[in-house]
């Protein structure tokens, strides 16, 4: 079997019409459901009994369904509640509701991984709670958390593909369309691969560099 | 003048018991080393003095201060009893020289040239003026605890606590640590030490107190009780560690 690469060259603008809506809507989850993981963090660890049962009970249930469910929640079960929602925006509003759960739990982990001693030697100095998590906690939480969130990025940017299911035109569904119309499967299948493999190594060398120069003080550190 | 008062001072952790009615009167610029075998309640009652440790029963006076008073400021407390621990717990995203002027600017509210000037005194005393712009992270740990002893005083406590300050050393480096605690001693700082440092106890120490069992089973100057121990605990206590 010859493989042709020539026939994908007319749909090449659509591909990376794919591969923008692919993106697009990763960093709005990314963004939109990093932000609503500290409220559901905040929620879990706080002192108000209801909203930590609440919190906690979202997170599980989003961990352990599947995106795939989810997605087919939002966009077939919603509009018999008389919600339509446009594809891309079930799509979005499908992975930031997921990503919220995880970045919660990785926030979790961050804080609780922060050594116990730090906080004690806070307090030993007469800093109160708020000053101790400001001055003390917050940043070897941050740092112990970032390699998680940008992994979850990577995983998001993957898991966006499901979008296709709900005829969002992004790269898989691009991929799907090509393959349809040129009958080229195997070559439109690797090219595809091939742009998925290439943004999420380019993520993860930004990540690895971004870690390098935003921690430089952890090297070497007990944290 | 006598500036720690601990009545029979009870702690539970549960249903284990590990303070049980400890008594113990300490002056202003003495030096009281604590030893006793692990497990003994030594860092339980050290924790207990600037309210690490909450207290089952009993009191606490600290520089007039009532720990068993829930209308105590604990902070105020803990401004004026600085901490030394065994693990250092240096804040490793700030330079030594922040991590010796964080309290000072957030607690004390001093403006920053003044807690500039005074964190970079304090280092040069404990031999670190060339290590103020590194991280925790590139010391070693002799250097470590030496920031962090410059860190509890920069505070300006009135007493010091350390908590076995030289059990995660290597003992070469043992030395130096023992050597800026020394100098703090001979300064008239009130200094209560936990520490298997006998040799230290020893030189340094104007009282040194046997713990066993969450008590104080004796207490006397260092001769008495290196040389001459008159309780049996203590004679098989020290008969393994000298």
């Amino acid at each position: 079997m010859a493989l042709y690469f020539g026939d994908l060259l007319p749909f090449s603008s659509l591909l990376l019409e794919g591969l923008w809506t692919a993106l697009y809507i990763t960093l709005v989850a990314m963004v939109a459901g990093s932000a609503l993981g500290v409220f559901l963090y905040l929620g879990k660890v706080g002192p108000g009994k209801a909203v930590s049962i609440f919190c906690s009970c979202y997170i599980e249930a989003i961990r352990n369904t599947p995106l795939l469910v989810q997605l087919y929640l939002i966009y077939f079960a919603l509009p018999a509640l008389g919600i339509n929602l446009e594809p891309i925006w079930a799509a979005v509003i499908g992975l930031t509701l997921n990503n919220a759960a995880y970045t919660a739990e990785i926030y979790r982990a961050g804080f609780e991984s922060v050594p116990h001693g730090l906080r004690e030697a806070g307090k030993a100095l007469g800093m109160k709670n708020a000053q101790i998590v400001r001055y003390i906690v917050l940043l070897p939480a941050t740092r112990n958390v970032f390699p998680a969130l940008t992994n979850q990025l990577i995983l998001l940017f993957l898991a966006s593909s499901i979008g296709s299911i709900i005829s969002l035109p992004e790269l898989t569904n691009a991929i799907m369309s090509v393959s349809n119309t040129t009958y080229r499967t195997i070559e439109v299948l690797a090219v595809g691969g091939l742009l998925y493999l290439g943004v999420s190594a380019l993520l993860s060398l930004a990540s690895k560099r971004a870690e390098t120069t935003l921690f430089r003080w952890a090297v070497g550190a007990r944290v | 003048m006598t500036v720690i008062f601990v009545e029979n001072l009870n702690k539970k952790f549960g249903p284990n018991h590990v303070l049980k009615g400890v008594d113990c009167h300490i002056r202003e610029r003495e030096v009281v080393c604590v030893i006793g075998p692990s497990g003994s309640g030594k860092s339980t009652f050290l924790r207990c003095m600037n309210g690490l440790e909450s207290i089952t029963s009993g009191s606490i006076v600290i520089n007039k201060h009532r720990l068993d008073d829930s209308k105590t400021n604990i902070n105020l407390v803990r401004q004026e009893a600085g901490m030394v621990f065994q693990h250092f717990n240096l804040f490793p995203h700030l330079k030594v020289i922040d991590n010796v002027m964080l309290a000072p600017l957030k607690v004390a509210k001093v403006n920053k040239d003044e807690a500039r000037a005074k964190a970079e005194m304090l280092l040069a005393k404990v031999g670190l003026a060339e290590k103020m712009e590194a991280f925790p992270g590139s010391l070693s740990g002799g250097q470590m605890q030496r920031v962090a002893i410059a860190r509890a005083l920069a505070m300006d406590p009135k007493i010091m606590l350390f908590d076995e300050p030289t059990s995660a050393l290597d003992p070469e480096i043992v030395g130096e640590v023992l050597t800026v605690m020394k100098d703090l001693a001979n300064e008239g700082m009130t200094m209560v030490v936990v520490t298997h440092e006998m040799g230290f106890a020893r030189e340094v120490a104007d009282r040194v107190l046997f713990m066993d069992q969450g008590l104080i089973v004796e207490e006397g100057s260092p001769d008495e009780i290196f040389s001459s121990p008159r309780n049996a605990r203590t004679q098989g206590f020290l008969s393994k560690v000298l």
